[in-house]
């Protein structure tokens, strides 16, 4: 950016050949730069990428190789060729936003036709094999075996001593039989001739093998098993459950209950009782369904749509307002010290935005708070239990968290006015008023508008203030739904979705597309007006 | 406020116009008019700001105690906290603030670069898709984030199958999916300034010879410094204060970023620290106004009033 | 001219793409080769309290068994939701530190593999392992016990009060501001600290069914005694002996400026005050309604990841090393919390807050941590707060136990 030995451009007329050697010779000199940063990007790029395909094609990941394939094609493409011009300038950060936030879009979206969430975490495999174990129960007073490991041609056996000293061995589907010439360590067995003792280490290297082990008692099954969880005892376990693999069913050996699979995500008994954990499916529009005739969301439906519309509104407009104004109000050359100002100013905007939230929800206590006891004189004003001056003061304490953005950027934009033009304006004799409405705003707004339209999508989701400073409260008990005055449409969604510990992310996402759409809806028509206002220029 | 916001605004308008010379020796009643009353307004505006803060650093101030002490403002005196901060081997808070500023600083110079170079692309050039293109870049960042951290999870673990340097707990992994938000609101900023600047600087450029590239990065990014600055500014202040993502990129402790490692001070709900919090808090707040300092030149120097013509 | 120029960067691109494609094979293969021939790791999530306690316990367990302890720092807050979401992906860690009442989600999920403690499960304190439990099965290795008790500023109340009234009384004949102090919350008053009175009303959250679990169908709250405990809240309300202003925060700091004689707390909060120079004692929660006042107690402890490929080391560490009297004493040497392991706990007791706490701990119940306890937690504290502020206390408590009911039944 700073040498640009030849940016200067002659006063001299320039016949049409030299101007062409000028321009061969600064593609020559000044461009080489270009071509060199061109060349080490390109290359560091394809070679990310070439080993990125050595892995995927590695690993069989053929979907993922052949998207890293394309996408590297075209990069190059796109900067070998010619002209593209605005490809050229729009690839770098289109490829991150692909990458980051559409792969995320498109998760959330695929995620509302789930039914992931609490309970339908994983796979089928995964449930099955959670519910096996945990269906292990010990047999009631058995007692505990110590353990060894023994190892004898690449098999693992189990060499177990009871408390009254008897000592037998067994393997995976070999019952135990008794051993008699056992070396013994203080009443424990820990060797057999013909066998190694594995110790810790070894056990260690071998657990997952180890672990899967389970030596039956008996002959007879329902006698339980011995397992080991940590290599030096056993425990004798019966299974409650048992997993049909060829029917796909589940059945509890104590009542004789069969759980089948019927395509619910989870295994269910013929009287409907479910065995949770089930796992993922995909369910079509059903999460959409229940977004529509979920009970608790539908009461307070449309009070809640209000104060969301009206909460982004006018936490816009307030904050603009002040950001704008105290922006106009250090844009005075002859202020002094309006850089300190400046910095004071955007002190809201440096400290963490719960830290805030916290502090404010501290000085707006009824009764100990800084505003009621030393502003107020000792008043007890509920500013975050009633439910209107709740409202107020969200949008208050929004309205302190959210100016600074607003005093930068109209700082910022308003450099782009030239001076000249007010000039002009007031030669001409117009009022100031009529030059701040009809000559700045206007052209601020070319700039803003698309801000005040994010900012109010942003708003409208703004779900940390909300949780942050109310959690939506005040509640109305009476109402028997967990809804509160100050809750917007995304803080009710989070309840709905999200009870407790229980997520369900399914139904999350389904809300989170429908509030998409809504708020997508609104800002394209903002936006066909702020057309208008761009052709101004 | 918003009242007093609507009452000012007139006035706000009338005086840098109205007067045209200011005399040296100026009668009280014209200073008041001219910059006296924005002084008023600053004052005002300051203590608005900064009031609610005051609990913070007196909180820094008062060590174990709480963050909204009932009212008494700088009870006690004692740096404790600022020492304890730096001496807590499971919170290396001198980490965490060299990583706040490296990743904050990467993420904002590129976020910076990316959304000026896809801005120009949509200022300066005519091509199919440009405002769809546009729209959508604001759009896409309306979705809202429930799921983001299960997503970005779910990527970045499949990206640490390929490349474990830049995937969970490496810090470019991290600034990477901040950079995914380079193109988005702030493009649209940097745009709506790239259009104030007028073609005609482009076109003579053209005229002398010089390619677009170098128009791009010798004459244009210059003449819209003022609103690079404050890209610049907001995506440093959104990377530093964000943790959601953070949170679940950076796993070793010495790699984590201050949003990350201060939010542990007080989020164990039966050991909060709020005085150490409120210090690292205090602490963390000066690398953006020193930014903001250096950058103020830049964004309010007038730059486009000496060049554009 | 242009042809060459290009051709010219179509060999540099390429150049500079095999120079870093072979560093990045060779940096590649060097790593593969010293992540082989290790004996077992064990990934272990703690929260940045515990991972000072943890560290020194860790290193000897490697020291012992050769196998490495890898402790990574989340957030306390943050463990529950990351476990479960990254335990199907196949990357969540061996073990986590968690509460208790995590258990019904991690169990639900199937994310956590069951503990056996064998022998061992009779060294713990019962409420340790019966909160470690989850239908009849023992998911977790509890490591810490805490709960609420009454703590007594002994310069301003020299007797332990025999029920709430008596300590009411007693407080306000200390002549400090507040006869009595509780954190609760404007909005969503505090059911955690307010349980001990009503169950001192006969009104627990739900029955229990035989083997002692908690049973989500048995709902207890809206019965004769909850009443009478929304009646009396209501009168304490009116009272102000209960007052939603005082927050967490604002009690501690009344209390430790001596301005109540009385304070119902953790021992998370009573460094802060004996620091400040009170002589502290810690007595039983005081009855309000003639029952036994139950405080909820919560464990913390360790559990094993149901996708560990480590179960066996996973295992023997937290059952047989971190439930060793060794090292659970050096835990409570480090991190100050009331040991789950009756030998240790004894030990701690030397110390009279541990053991004041502990002896109301003996009459605590565990916190339920079945799923349906989050539709009680939605209901309960705002129900509670409007009944404080002047609700009507029978109407308020009867709708509460009603919409509780219809969250559960869904």
């Amino acid at each position: 950016m700073t040498t640009s030995p030849q940016t200067d451009p002659g006063p001299l007329r320039q016949s049409a050949r030299s101007k062409r050697a000028t321009r061969i010779a600064d593609a020559a000199s000044g461009g080489w730069k270009v071509v060199a940063a061109k060349i080490l990007g390109l290359g560091v790029v394809d070679a990310i990428a070439i080993y990125a395909l050595f892995v995927l094609v590695r690993s069989e990941s053929w979907l993922v190789a052949g998207l890293v394939a394309a996408v590297t094609l075209l990069v190059n493409w796109i900067y070998f060729s010619r002209g593209k011009l605005p490809a050229k300038y729009l690839a770098p950060g289109l490829i991150f936003l692909a990458i980051f936030q559409i792969f995320v879009l498109l998760y959330s979206g695929y995620i509302a036709f789930t039914n992931y969430g609490t309970g339908h975490n994983s796979t089928k495999e995964d449930a099955v094999n959670a519910l096996l174990l945990s269906s292990q129960n010990r047999v009631e007073d058995s007692p505990s075996y110590k353990l060894t490991v023994l190892e004898q041609l690449g098999e693992i056996s189990f060499l177990v001593t009871e408390p009254d000293g008897s000592v037998s061995i067994g393997g995976n589907e070999r019952p135990l039989e008794d051993v008699r010439n056992a070396q013994l360590e203080g009443g424990v067995a820990v060797g057999l001739n013909g066998y190694t003792s594995l110790g810790f280490q070894d056990i260690i290297a071998k657990q997952t093998e180890i672990a899967a082990i389970s030596v039956p008692l008996t002959d007879d099954p329902n006698d339980g098993m011995l397992r080991t969880p940590d290599g030096s005892s056993a425990f004798l376990y019966t299974s409650s459950l048992e997993y049909d693999e060829a029917a796909g069913t589940m059945r509890d050996t104590n009542s004789g209950t069969v759980y089948s699979d019927i395509g619910t995500g989870a295994f269910t008994s013929d009287a409907g009782q479910e065995l949770l954990p089930g796992w993922k499916i995909d369910v079509g529009f059903d999460n959409f369904i229940r977004a529509f005739s979920e009970e608790s969301i539908r009461g307070p439906l449309i009070s809640v749509t209000v104060w969301t519309f009206a909460f982004a509104f006018l936490s816009v407009f307030t904050t603009f307002a002040l950001g704008l104004f105290l922006a106009i109000v250090f844009n005075d050359k002859r202020m002094k010290s309006r850089k300190y100002y400046r910095i004071i100013m955007i002190l809201p905007y440096a400290f963490p935005g719960f830290l805030s939230a916290l502090v404010w929800a501290g000085m707006m206590n009824q009764e100990f708070g800084f505003i009621n006891t030393v502003l107020l004189g000792g008043a007890e004003v509920p500013w975050l239990t009633n439910e209107w001056l709740a409202k107020g003061s969200v949008l208050f304490v929004n309205l302190w968290l959210g100016f600074p953005y607003m005093f930068l950027v109209t700082t910022g934009a308003l450099q782009a006015i030239p001076e000249e033009l007010t000039e002009a304006a007031t030669v001409d004799g117009a009022k100031p008023w009529a030059i701040f409405r009809f000559v700045k705003l206007p052209l601020l707004l070319v700039s803003v508008a698309p801000l005040l339209i994010s900012s109010f999508a942003f708003n409208f989701n703004n779900f940390n203030l909300i949780y942050m400073l109310t959690n939506g409260g005040p509640r109305d008990v009476s109402a028997g739904v967990n809804v509160g005055a100050t809750d917007i449409l995304i803080s009710m969604v989070y309840k709905v979705a999200f009870v407790g510990a229980n997520r369900d992310y399914g139904l999350a996402s389904a809300f989170a597309i429908i509030i998409f759409i809504l708020v997508a809806g609104i800002s394209i028509i903002s936006f066909r007006r702020t057309k208008s206002l761009e052709e101004l220029n | 406020m918003t009242t007093a916001t609507q009452q000012h605004n007139p006035d706000a308008v009338i005086d840098p116009d109205a007067a045209v010379v200011g005399h040296p020796k100026r009668p009280f009643k014209r200073y008041f008019r001219e910059t006296g009353w924005r002084h008023l307004v600053g004052i005002a505006m300051s203590i608005f700001a900064a009031f609610p803060l005051l609990y913070v650093f007196s909180a820094s101030l008062n060590p174990g105690g709480t963050l909204v002490t009932a009212n008494s403002l700088f009870s006690n005196f004692s740096f404790q906290s600022y020492v304890d901060l730096f001496n807590r081997p499971q919170q290396p808070y001198a980490a965490w603030f060299g990583n706040t500023l490296l990743i904050g600083g990467i993420s904002s110079l590129g976020t910076v670069f990316l959304g000026a170079l896809a801005a120009y692309a949509f200022s300066r050039m005519r091509f199919i898709g440009r405002r769809v293109g546009l729209l959508t870049l604001l759009l896409v960042q309306m979705f809202p984030q429930l799921l983001a951290v299960v997503a970005i999870f779910l990527l970045l673990s499949g990206i640490s199958e390929i490349f474990p340097a830049i995937g969970l707990n490496s810090q470019i992994g991290l600034i990477m999916v901040y950079l995914g938000g380079a193109l988005g609101v702030n493009t649209y900023l940097m745009y709506g300034f790239f259009n104030t600047v007028p073609s005609s600087i482009d076109e003579a450029a053209k005229i002398d010879g010089a390619g677009h590239a170098r128009i791009f990065f010798t004459i244009i990014l210059r003449l819209v410094a003022p609103i690079l600055a404050v890209v610049g500014l907001l995506s440093f202040v959104g990377t530093t204060s964000e943790f959601v993502i953070a949170s679940i990129v950076l796993i070793d402790p010495d790699k984590q970023t201050l949003a990350v490692g201060l939010y542990q001070f007080v989020s164990q709900e039966f050991s909060r620290n709020w005085s150490i919090f409120a210090a690292g808090a205090v602490l963390a707040a000066i690398p953006v106004m020193t930014l903001f300092l250096f950058l103020q030149k830049y964004i309010v120097g007038g730059l486009t009033a000496g060049s554009v013509k | 001219m242009k042809v060459t120029k290009r051709g010219l960067w179509a060999v540099g691109a390429l150049t500079v793409t095999a120079s870093l494609v072979l560093t990045g094979c060779t940096a590649a293969s060097d790593t593969t080769d010293s992540a082989a021939g290790n004996g077992g790791s064990l990934t272990v999530w703690v929260d940045a309290d515990r991972a000072s306690v943890l560290k020194d316990a860790a290193a000897d367990f490697t020291a012992e068994t050769g196998v490495e302890v890898k402790l990574v720092q989340k957030e306390f807050g943050d463990i529950r939701d990351q476990f479960v979401a990254q335990v199907p992906t196949g990357k969540g860690p061996d073990i986590v530190i968690g509460a208790h009442d995590w258990l019904g989600t991690f169990v639900t999920n199937g994310v956590v593999a069951p503990v056996e403690l064998g022998d061992k499960a009779d060294d713990f304190q019962a409420v340790g392992v019966t909160a470690m439990s989850y239908e009849g099965q023992v998911y977790g290795v509890p490591y810490s016990i805490e709960n609420i008790a009454l703590v007594r500023n002994t310069a301003l109340a020299p007797s332990t009060p025999a029920t709430f009234d008596e300590m009411v009384t007693m407080g306000e004949a200390a002549g400090t501001e507040y006869p009595f102090l509780v954190g609760l919350d404007p909005e969503a008053a505090d059911p955690y600290h307010l349980y001990p009175f009503q169950t001192s009303f006969g009104a627990p959250v739900f029955g229990t069914d035989a083997d002692g679990s908690y049973d989500a169908e048995a709902l207890e709250i809206g019965n004769a005694g909850g009443d009478e405990f929304a009646a009396w809240l209501a009168e304490q309300g009116a009272a102000g002996v209960l007052n939603t202003n005082i927050t967490g925060d604002l009690a501690k700091e009344k209390f430790v400026a001596g301005e109540a004689p009385f304070y119902l707390t953790g021992p998370w909060n009573v460094p802060a005050a004996v620091e400040a120079g009170i002589d502290v004692a810690i007595d039983p929660i005081p009855s309000a309604g003639g029952e036994d006042a139950q405080p909820f107690v919560g464990v913390q402890g360790f559990f094993v990841s149901a996708k560990s490929e480590n179960a066996l080391a996973a295992n023997e560490f937290i059952v047989n090393y971190m439930g060793s009297e060794e090292v659970q004493t050096a835990l409570f040497e480090v991190g100050g919390r009331a040991p789950a392991l009756t030998a240790s706990f004894e030990a701690a007791s030397a110390d009279p807050i541990v053991a004041g706490f502990g002896t109301v701990g003996e009459n605590a119940v565990p916190m339920p941590s079945i799923p349906a306890m989050g539709a009680v937690w939605e209901f309960w504290g705002v129900t509670e707060a409007a009944i404080i502020n002047g609700g009507d206390p029978t109407s308020l408590w009867q709708k509460m136990s009603g919409d509780i009911q219809t969250a559960i039944a869904g």
